[in-house]
């Protein structure tokens, strides 16, 4: 027999080996590394929706473990954990300088680390005839919250919207009616970047005069879509299942910025770490390309040593890819990859 | 009109027919040696004709189960399960409105909501693409204008206020459990029925292609072996290297095709009725427990109507019955630990199911929204989460072990078309070859 016909008769066993071989499996999504027990943390209402998913998540997981979430402020969450009664605190804001040496003594003598894990973008909502793609300056944002801008064809709408056709509609502003972090984070931000212009300063309550005041996020969107004319801020989560225009905000390089998640996340990684942990200093005034200003961060605080094994697994998973992913499907945006690393190895040290 | 032309009273065409076979069939050893490599060559012709043509339509009716009709199926369960879910998550919406402390779980359902209906949107388009019967797009505008309807009584039942949402979401959820979900059970089982006739199809195909292959390939080997033994005896030789390898090709490709026939057809059948037959039938399954636990918001929603505990306790019934989750959960693919578990999770749902209905008959009403909403262990949001993901575990695992056999499966037979083009285009190539030499002995 010739070399070439032993060749031939071989296709069909070769073809046959090729055929045999399996696709190679899926990726095995990232197992989550369970831990036992009860642990209870209090704070930030800015973060609950985020930790109520981990929380199901994780104990769907893991069914020895059990963890526990009160949506009662980030000062109450801070109180508490200093008090001893909750494992972790969700809060808003770093602790200040008072709070630190008494959460130190919490923590027996130790310190607390601050963990950057859910980043939720504040979006300015709008109900107008006719505007798509809205753009605001800063001091713009300022004069309309503070009521010297009145009408939607004001010239200095109109200056941030060249060419832009708006309607004489009267302006009717929406803010928080209850103390809110969303609030503080948003009068930070026109603090730093409207001083001429808001000169009210920052806090948890409102301090303009005028405007509609709706307590809770879901009743300000409610205003919103009601209200001809309207404008106010929200979590971007809220805007966006309720499907309203948000502005583009005029950021420090001096562009108008869409809110998209990877904008704020360019926000938040232009930030830089303070106080020695994971704290992020956000300059509203520094500029970076094609960043999102407007942006809340939470923390969750524990104690650098001693935290029991379920919170270090908990925060394990919630500053992991499928805990940030999990919060990504509730309307936040997910930690830039740089901070995450750090967060996750924050954890990892604990 | 054409002309026939005639010889000694016969049309030219048939003399000429008859003096072919005359030289052909002559005792003579050249006209021998012409009608066997005729009939060789021509059995040759005729298995590679069957072998890559069939081959070539089992291939393309498994890539039709695989791209056509298993997605179909698959689509039409997934459209009963995100209708059901869909209003599911109204009636939480509903449930949560106005309360602050649920606005979490509001801005959730609402979130799931558009996902769901989004999910039933691409579902509806894909079963229209690709839906082959006029019956079938018939029932898919039929659940376009119901959708219609329905998103109009949600639209209702969101915007109208406390003490209209109640009725407003009476017509809602009628509208799909009355006109909704049937139409979507009509088209499950057209799909379900196109899988079977696809599989039947293929199967005939198939059974065909092994019968011809065996039939002709065994005919040509034995016209092959018979030439040769014809040809040694005839002109004292001892063997032809040629016809020993167009035999030995002819093995080659016969036994494989056969056991490649075979081995798709029983992988093919076990996919179906090891991953996705019990798939789809957990599909179904999972649809009713996501619809079972809506009757728990239902229920407070109507202000305590019996209709919805009872409905619940029917589904519910269902679900734990020997053709329910015990039978739908379990197989020979799933641990009877796991099994276990889904039949577990769902009982602790029922167990809040009661807790809710106690606590509103009680006239605690805020206690039972808070236990269903609430995702603590025990509470009914949490329960019916833990249950659905040891569902999910089960569902995924058999979706991707079916897709996977399909893809290996058509993987298996890519390039059959072809094989038999070459090695029988050889063999036909070696048959005159072989007896070359013998002819230019009568020159």
């Amino acid at each position: 027999m010739t070399h070439a016909a032993r060749a031939l008769g071989l296709v069909p066993v070769l073809l046959f080996a090729l055929a045999a071989c399996s696709s190679p499996p899926p990726e095995p999504e990232a197992a989550i590394t369970c831990a036992s027990g009860s642990v209870a943390g209090q704070g930030s209402s800015a973060q609950t929706n985020a930790v109520s998913a981990w929380i199901k998540d994780y104990q769907v997981a893991c069914e020895d473990a059990t963890v526990e979430y009160a949506s009662v402020g980030s000062g109450a969450g801070v109180a508490a954990f200093i008090a001893g009664t909750g494992d972790f605190a969700g809060t808003d804001s770093p602790l200040s300088a008072a709070d630190l040496p008494r959460a130190g003594a919490r923590c027996g003598g130790g310190q607390v680390v601050h963990l950057p894990m859910v980043v939720g973008p504040i979006a300015l909502a709008y109900n107008v005839a006719g505007a798509d793609g809205l753009r605001l300056a800063p001091d713009t944002i300022a004069r309309i919250f503070t009521g010297r801008i009145t009408a939607w064809n004001d010239p200095q709408i109109l200056r941030d919207n060249p060419g832009a056709a708006l309607p004489a509609t009267t302006i009717r502003t929406v803010h928080r009616g209850d103390n809110s972090g969303t609030t503080d984070n948003f009068a930070k931000f026109l603090s730093a970047t409207a001083p001429a212009d808001w000169t009210l300063g920052a806090g948890s309550a409102w301090k303009a005069p005028g405007g509609l005041a709706p307590k809770g996020s879901n009743r300000v969107v409610s205003t919103i879509e009601q209200t001809d004319g309207a404008i106010g801020y929200v979590e971007a989560s809220y805007a966006r299942f309720h499907n309203l225009p948000t502005a583009r905000v005029g950021n420090a390089a001096g562009e108008f910025t869409t809110l998209t998640d990877e904008a704020a996340g360019r926000k938040v990684a232009g930030a830089s770490t303070t106080g020695g942990d994971l704290q992020l200093a956000i300059d509203y005034k520094t500029a970076s390309a094609g960043a999102y200003p407007i942006v809340l961060v939470t923390y969750e605080v524990v104690c650098k040593t001693g935290a029991p094994a379920l919170v270090k697994s908990f925060l394990t998973y919630a500053a992991g890819p499928a805990g940030q992913s999990a919060a990504t499907r509730l309307g936040y945006a997910p930690l830039p990859e740089s901070l995450r690393a750090k967060v996750e190895a924050a954890v990892a040290a604990l | 009109m054409a002309r026939v032309h005639y010889r000694d009273g016969v049309p030219a065409v048939i003399e000429a027919t008859r003096e072919l076979t005359r030289r052909v069939v002559r005792p003579e050893t050249p006209a021998r040696l012409r009608l066997w490599v005729a009939v060789t060559v021509l059995t040759a012709a005729a298995l590679l004709a069957t072998t890559s043509l069939l081959m070539a339509r089992v291939q393309d009716q498994v890539r039709i189960i695989g791209d056509q009709a298993a997605p179909q199926a698959a689509t039409a369960a997934d459209l009963y399960f995100a209708l059901s879910d869909m209003d599911a998550q109204v009636a939480r919406m509903v449930l949560t409105a106005g309360s602050d402390e649920l606005a979490g779980s509001q801005i959730d359902a609402l979130g799931t909501y558009q996902q769901r209906s989004r999910q039933v949107d691409a579902d509806l388009q894909q079963s229209l693409t690709t839906s082959s019967g006029a019956a079938d797009r018939a029932i898919v505008l039929e659940l376009l204008d119901q959708l219609a309807v329905y998103r109009e009584r949600v639209w209702q039942t969101l915007t109208a206020g406390e003490s209209a949402a109640a009725g407003y979401y009476t017509q809602a959820t009628n509208v799909l459990h009355l006109d909704l979900l049937p139409a979507a059970e009509r088209l499950r089982t057209t799909s379900e029925e196109r899988l079977t006739r696809a599989y039947a199809a293929k199967d005939a195909t198939a059974s065909w292609a092994t019968v011809l292959a065996v039939a002709l390939g065994l005919a040509l080997i034995v016209l092959l072996l018979a030439l040769q033994v014809w040809l040694a005896r005839r002109f004292r030789r001892t063997f032809s290297p040629a016809l020993l390898l167009a035999t030995i090709l002819t093995a080659a490709l016969v036994v494989p095709v056969v056991a490649l026939l075979g081995l798709q057809g029983s992988r093919l059948a076990e996919a179906r009725d090891d991953t996705l037959t019990p798939f789809l039938a957990l599909s179904r399954a999972r649809a009713v427990s996501y619809d079972a636990a809506a009757d728990t918001s239902r229920y407070l929603i109507s202000d305590n109507l019996a209709f919805y505990d009872d409905d619940f306790k029917r589904k519910a019934a269902r679900l734990t019955g020997g053709d329910g989750l015990p039978a739908v959960a379990g197989g020979p693919d799933v641990g009877p630990a796991d099994t276990d578990q889904v039949v577990a999770r769902w009982k602790a749902y029922q167990q809040d199911h009661a807790k809710i209905v106690a606590l509103a008959a009680a006239g605690r009403r805020a206690d039972a929204v808070s236990a269903l909403t609430g995702i603590r262990r025990g509470d009914a949001a949490f329960d019916f989460s833990y249950y659905d993901a040891a569902v999910d575990e089960i569902a995924t695992s058999r979706q991707t072990t079916f897709d996977r056999t399909l893809h290996d499966t058509e993987t298996l037979l890519t390039g059959w078309q072809i094989v038999p083009i070459a090695l029988l285009g050889l063999v036909v190539l070696l048959i005159p070859l072989s007896v070359r030499k013998r002819f230019e002995e009568y020159r």
